[in-house]
């Protein structure tokens, strides 16, 4: 049984018209009139038990209005979604016990209480006997770097801290099916890394099957290997990571460090490489590695200036999504 | 069994940020007593002119102002939020938050925040119940005394009834208090004797918004002025009302499972 099942989902929002003006609002106001938006429009996709996948697409594609139903709290229009074999809607409270889940930046932890009495108030609400508590809380403690923090209220907290104290609060009734909203949107990089390397764990040590949204393709590149593109309420992509960035991540860029300034003369390069900036002693070079080969380009540009250093940049994942958006993928 | 536990939690921990914001305790128990203050000045003041109210003396009508706070303290402590579930809950979002948890959204949404200004309004409801009846030298027996219980519970399950029936409004329009509030001032009626009103209005204080039965039908019960069963009706009309607001309830929730807002 897969851990997440979805066919032909689909969720309609009723969304009242206004015209402009005062005059327009009276006239909402008695004669009401409706669009339908298609916020989600018939996707299928299934996540195995275990399975950490990144869910991605621009803001209003449709992300959220999937994990609000898969979490139970939007019911479909129509179509079909089990989590764990169980209809997150109807059987709502059966499936919040299996579930967590992080919504971007809103808290669910109680502002005013100390990190410590809001995860006891978490851990009592799931039921969690004090035992088991006092163990998670100390592993989780340990490995989100939360012990200076959980005498201190959630309020007076950094946006860093804020996110490690959620991430114990969705975890610390171990459930099985974990949906991240944005988890590291806005944090520095060792927070970052700090989040990532728990989700990973998590995974590793009790099978958590994660749907991760964000924006951050470090977050992709670093816990999937699967990831779902949506773009306007459609599924536009759902297979590997390195199926697209084999298939979109033809382009490279390479960087030069001259010795001395600027070019003296135009720059003979190989057909697929191009100049894309060129500021002082660095210079900037974009190619289809299809066409041309990183050691022709660089063997031709050392035969033309004199190079202290060069470096090959990775595939960049943004715009490699900017690409599929703009309708590369068919 | 388990929810009354939790709650016992909730309470716990909200008390705890009281004792730590002394200040901000300090200033709602003391609006509290200015605001109390300025509603006994208004009965003092209405009473100095006209010192026989159709037969009510000034600390008869002081007995129902203490009786319509202390049934209503209930309602400011245990069921506050049920003002602010649109503007606090629904529309930042967090109502999503009770949404996802493994217990009713509804005893979550009264159990998050326990209303410490209420408090006040219990404890001045209290004096002013106890000091009036000490001048109306009431005759006290077990009848009288079960009465003022059942009507400050029942009369609190009344408050608390009725606004959750009105915050359900939250549901379609987001913000709910002017809905709430427009049946709430009803109880401002509830602080002098019914037989002041209309029929009109004295039936719909019995039964429509039957805040009537928080404080008049039990004064005059306590006062011995008449024995009708509505002394004794608080409590089940509450619940009814209970049932009723609850039904509704959970209509607005299957309401916000489709449209989500």
């Amino acid at each position: 049984m897969p851990a997440i099942e979805v066919l032909n989902l689909e969720k309609v929002f009723s969304i009242p018209q206004r015209d402009p003006g005062l005059a327009g609002a009276f006239k909402g106001l008695f004669q009401p009139r409706y669009t339908k938006k298609v916020a989600v429009d018939k996707i299928s996709f299934s996540l195995e038990a275990g399975e950490v996948v990144g869910y991605i697409g621009v803001n209003g594609a449709g992300k959220s209005t999937t994990i609000k139903m898969l979490t139970g709290i939007l019911s479909p229009s129509s179509g079909h979604v089990r989590v764990l074999g169980r209809d997150p809607h109807k059987e709502r409270v059966a499936n919040a016990r299996d579930i967590g889940v992080v919504f971007g930046q809103r808290t669910q932890l109680w502002w005013d209480l100390a990190l410590r009495e809001s995860l006891w108030l978490v851990a009592k609400i799931y039921e969690i006997p004090k035992v088991k508590f006092v163990a998670l809380l100390e592993e989780f403690a340990h490995v989100l770097e939360l012990e200076e923090l959980l005498s201190k209220p959630i309020r007076t907290m950094s946006l860093g801290q804020k996110m490690r104290s959620e991430l114990a609060a969705t975890l610390i009734h171990s459930p099985r099916v974990v949906y991240l909203d944005e988890p590291t949107i806005g944090l520095d990089v060792l927070v970052k890394e700090r989040i990532r390397g728990f989700l990973k764990t998590q995974n590793k040590q009790n099978g958590t099957t994660v749907l991760l949204t964000t924006h951050d393709l470090g977050d992709i590149e670093e816990l999937c290997s699967r990831v779902l593109i949506i773009d306007s309420g459609k599924l536009i992509y759902d297979g590997a990571l390195e199926t697209i960035k084999q298939r979109f991540g033809t382009h490279r860029t390479m960087k030069f460090e001259l010795a001395g300034a600027g070019l003296a003369s135009p720059l003979h390069l190989p057909d697929g490489a191009e100049i894309t900036s060129q500021e002082g002693s660095s210079l900037e070079l974009r190619f289809d590695r299809v066409r041309c080969s990183a050691s022709q380009i660089a063997s031709s540009v050392m035969s033309q200036l004199e190079v202290l250093d060069f470096s090959i940049g990775e595939p960049d994942l943004t715009s490699i999504i900017k690409q599929i958006y703009a309708g590369g993928l068919s | 069994m388990r929810y009354l536990e939790l709650y016992g939690l909730f309470f716990v921990q909200r008390l705890k940020v009281f004792l730590e914001y002394r200040l901000s305790f300090l200033i709602g128990a003391s609006s509290t007593f200015f605001m109390q203050a300025g509603g006994l000045f208004a009965i003092w003041a209405v009473m100095r002119v006209t010192p026989n109210l159709l037969g009510w003396s000034f600390d008869q009508v002081l007995l129902l102002y203490g009786m319509v706070a202390l049934a209503r303290s209930f309602e400011l402590m245990f069921a506050n939020n049920l003002w602010v579930v649109g503007q606090h809950y629904i529309r930042s979002g967090d109502f999503d938050r009770f949404l996802v948890r493994p217990i009713n959204p509804l005893f979550h949404l009264i159990a998050d925040r326990f209303n410490h200004d209420g408090i006040g309004n219990f404890l001045i409801g209290l004096v002013v119940v106890i000091r009036s009846s000490l001048s109306l030298n009431i005759d006290w027996n077990l009848e009288k005394v079960l009465c003022m219980v059942l009507a400050a519970l029942g009369g609190g399950l009344v408050f608390i009834a009725l606004n959750l029936i009105t915050c359900v409004s939250a549901f379609w329009i987001v913000d709910s208090a002017p809905v709430t509030l427009a049946v709430h001032e009803w109880h401002e009626f509830a602080k002098y004797p019914l037989s002041m009103y209309s029929s009109q209005i004295k039936t719909a204080l019995t039964f429509v918004v039957p805040y009537g039965l928080v404080s008049y039908y039990p004064a005059l019960f306590v006062l011995g002025r008449d024995s009708s069963f509505l002394a004794f009706a608080s409590p089940f009309m509450g619940m009814g009302l209970m049932l009723i607001g609850y039904a509704l309830w959970n209509v607005g929730l299957r309401r916000y499972g489709s449209t989500g807002s």
